[in-house]
């Protein structure tokens, strides 16, 4: 210990010294790092995995069922309620739910002035496929249409002020509901379950209804839909159900390759006899992307973002390589006491020993100024690109790499002037 | 002063050099294709829309309640709303529509000649249910035909159409088709182009009916025409007017055509403007590498520049070797640069619209360097020529 402050004084006086040429070093580093990390914060959230022990279990099946040749590499990204029940009419999935999100509108009586809520119509399944986290009560027993929902613990505080409303009522578009359970104050981000019309960076819905009673109240989906025939899409508890009215996401859970296996022949053999019945003549082009690979599936990943971060990449290596040049100036300027020390006895493990210390206070510095040059750039990004707001927090594993990046560009910065420094002919430095 | 006695000196200082090569390059890279970039950006912001977007405002609505969302109350509400929006100061005319233009995507059809699909077809057309004033509030011109009646009934089958310039010569190569047949009506009038939808088949083909909303699942817009400079005022009263008219109303926005357009290009202005912000820095760190290079260089060679100047070197000549050592530099690294630049060109079109380098840009960004690193290098230089002769002797 005794030994290390011993270092650091010596480092700070050395720091003292030139004072100016170090500040300059330490920020172009700071700078550098601060500009990187703001945007490694979004590309890091919006890459990661919200379900990584099951995000390969969970797939998105894809089929062209629709009533002409489709064209495309891809089949249409959302699927009819009659090609649905198709689909779930397979028992090969341990779990399946198809869903849609859609506008309502939530009251308690109607004296309040309605509050907009995102709902997300869906079924049984879906809780227990992205783990949603129950607060209270219980998801209902079946698929069939009720007059019950599933709120959100924020949407139950904001309308009852408190969470625990199991049991009571509420009006949603002028219908009686009453909440069979509440999710704990839930954000799965990036929500995959949504990913096909890049929709997957906005927050979590606050409301579920099954999804047989928000087709019976003729809820168009608020994000994706399309007619492919002469559906009337305001009928759609009733030709919405028959004709090709695509808005529906469809997710199943296939926990083993044999599970999975068996699910592409279960489609391919949907696909053929659909085929042999005429209401499928396009040629068959199944897919089964898996949660972990959806958003590049849909090609819904932000392209800004990654383009950002190729250019911080960069800005981060011309900031290195500039706080190299800067720190071989400054450590050729104290080349003579370098070799003084060696001359008067100092190992050059000694010398090591003390390019150690000048790392470790370099990084602590570094850090420090770093953090705020971060969240001044992530603020801005914030400004410029809201939709990416929700991404933009840190958590403990990200700022433990910045302290390693950090450490590793502390070191990359003076590690060669180090060795330049204490490596040279002893005898001609000290002359100089 | 010898080109050969330059590089030997630069070579001397070969880590150094080395390091301030690679940041010049690098800068030059990313300088370059920001560049592009923001101009690309200027370019698309700054490319006809065939609307007055100062001075036009769209407030997209949605009634809270199912039954203002149907047919006759829907149509009673829409009544009373433009009414109000009429009488405030400054409202030259107002309008409703399914949507408002300037989007990246909504309600779409695809349209072609009755007979003719195959040929004619194409996809993702805006389909937009108008209001009589729709025209007058837009500021299109009528090119043929005549502005139709309106169309009542919610029906979506065949009824008089007005389609864009753009559109009908896309479909029948002149613009004087009225009473052609389309798949989704009849054509009535031709109206000059305005920005429909950015992910549509083409961002000036459209086709409107003057008719009842069809739906407002997704909400709809009202538009409006004010008098010029009052855009502002107009738009901080609207959401009151409206609710004054009815308060079960959710207002999804409320902006003028040009947050509008804006909005449309919100991605590529937000990374036109970081990747500014970051060539910006660029250049700054790059100015702090040249000038701490010649700076020390000087520092380090006080008795070289004593004996040159003891055997007869000007302080002009001392000042524009130094000068010309760094534009060396500059030039090897620019050179280098735009090498970078078009890797990085290419990665970046990997992930998003980028155009291709042209040949004037690196001239720009090399002059832009290139002046940058002279005004960096310019104070040590100048500290070179008062290194006196007689520095010279104490090598001695």
């Amino acid at each position: 210990m005794e030994q290390f402050l011993y270092y650091l004084k010596a480092s700070l006086i050395s720091i003292r010294r030139a004072p100016l040429p170090y500040l300059i070093t330490v920020l172009i580093l700071s700078l550098g790092l601060g500009m990187f990390f703001a945007n490694a914060t979004f590309y890091y959230q919006l890459n990661r995995d919200p379900l990584p022990h099951k995000s390969a279990q969970l797939f998105f099946p894809q089929m062209n069922l629709v009533p002409f040749v489709a064209g495309g590499s891809k089949p249409i990204q959302v699927l009819s309620y009659s090609n649905v029940q198709k689909l779930a009419a397979s028992s090969i999935p341990t779990a399946q739910a198809a869903m849609y999100s859609t506008d309502s509108y939530v009251r308690l009586d109607a004296s309040q002035p309605a509050l907009p809520v995102k709902l997300r119509a869906t079924q049984r399944d879906f809780f227990s496929m992205f783990d949603v986290p129950l607060l209270h009560g219980a998801i209902w027993p079946d698929n069939s249409a009720r007059d019950e929902v599933v709120i959100g613990q924020l949407l139950a505080e904001k309308l009852f002020g408190h969470s625990d409303v199991v049991g009571k009522t509420l009006l949603i578009d002028d219908r009686i509901f009453t909440i069979s359970a509440v999710v704990v104050r839930w954000q799965m981000l990036p929500r995959l379950y949504d990913a096909n019309n890049r929709n997957h960076t906005s927050e979590t819905e606050q409301l579920f209804m099954p999804l047989e009673t928000a087709y019976d109240m003729n809820y168009m989906s608020a994000t994706m839909s399309r007619t492919l025939d002469d559906t009337d899409y305001r009928q759609l508890s009733t030709q919405g159900r028959t004709g090709a009215l695509h808005q529906l996401q469809f997710w199943v859970q296939l926990d083993t390759p044999a599970q999975q296996q068996a699910y592409r022949d279960f489609m391919l053999q949907l696909a053929q006899s659909e085929k042999a019945a005429g209401r499928h003549p396009s040629a068959v082009n199944n897919q089964l992307p898996a949660m972990r690979d959806i958003v590049q599936y849909f090609a819904a990943d932000s392209g800004d973002i990654k383009a950002y971060a190729l250019v911080t990449l960069l800005f981060l290596l011309v900031c290195l390589f500039n706080a190299s040049h800067l720190s071989l100036n400054r450590y050729l300027s104290n080349q003579y006491e370098f070799s003084l020390r060696r001359a008067l006895g100092a190992s050059r493990w000694q010398l090591q020993q003390q390019m150690w210390v000048d790392v470790l206070l370099l990084t602590a510095i570094t850090v420090l100024l770093s953090l705020p040059i971060a969240l001044a750039g992530i603020s801005l990004m914030n400004y410029l690109w809201p939709d990416h707001v929700l991404f933009s927090q840190w958590d403990l594993s990200l700022l433990l790499t910045l302290v390693l990046l950090a450490l590793g560009c502390s070191y990359v910065v003076t590690l060669y002037p180090a060795i330049r420094a204490s490596f040279g002919g002893l005898n001609q430095q000290l002359k100089e | 002063m010898s080109l050969r006695l330059l590089f030997k000196t630069l070579f001397r200082r070969k880590m150094v050099t080395g390091l301030l090569l690679v940041q010049l390059a690098l800068t030059l890279a990313l300088l370059l294709n920001s560049l592009l970039l923001a101009n690309q950006t200027r370019q698309q912001l700054n490319a006809p829309t065939g609307l007055d977007l100062a001075n036009s405002i769209t407030v997209h609505v949605r009634p809270t309640t199912k039954q203002l969302r149907q047919y006759p109350a829907l149509g009673d509400l829409l009544a009373r709303q433009l009414q109000a929006l009429r009488e405030v100061p400054g409202v030259v005319a107002a309008a409703y529509a399914n949507q408002p233009p300037l989007r990246q995507g909504g309600n779409q059809g695809n349209i072609f000649k009755v007979g003719a699909e195959e040929q004619t077809n194409i996809p993702k057309v805006p389909n937009y249910f108008v209001s009589a004033d729709f025209m007058q509030t837009l500021g299109l011109t009528l090119l043929a035909g005549s502005w139709p009646q309106h169309h009542s009934g919610t029906t979506e089958g065949a009824r008089p159409l007005v389609i864009t310039e753009s559109l009908a010569r896309q479909l029948f190569n002149e613009v004087d088709v009225v009473g052609e047949q389309l798949n989704h009506g009849t054509v009535a009038a031709v109206v000059s182009d305005f920005y429909g939808h950015r992910g549509g088949g083409g961002i000036m083909y459209n086709y409107l009916s003057v008719a009842d909303l069809y739906s407002v699942d997704w909400g709809y817009t009202l538009l409006l025409r004010v008098a010029p400079g009052q855009a502002e005022r107009v738009r901080s009263q609207l959401d009151a007017v409206l609710r004054q008219v009815d308060s079960n109303l959710e207002i999804y926005y409320n902006r003028t055509f040009t947050e509008q357009h804006r909005y449309l290009f919100e991605t590529e202005f937000g990374l036109a403007v970081l990747l500014s912000l970051l060539s910006g820095l660029m250049l700054m760190v790059s100015m702090v590498s040249s000038y701490s290079n010649a700076h020390f260089h000087v520092l380090k060679s006080q008795q070289e520049i004593g004996i040159k100047r003891a055997l007869g070197a000007s302080k002009q000549l001392i000042f524009i070797e130094l000068l010309s050592e760094n534009w060396l530099t500059s030039g090897i690294g620019c050179l280098l640069g735009v090498l970078c630049a078009v890797g990085l060109n290419q990665a970046l079109a990997l992930v998003i619209s980028i155009p291709v380098i042209s040949l004037w840009l690196p001239v720009i960004a090399m002059l832009v360097l290139l002046g940058c690193v002279t005004l960096a290098t310019w104070y040590p230089a100048r500290l070179a020529t008062l290194v006196s002769p007689a520095t010279a002797t104490k090598t001695l």
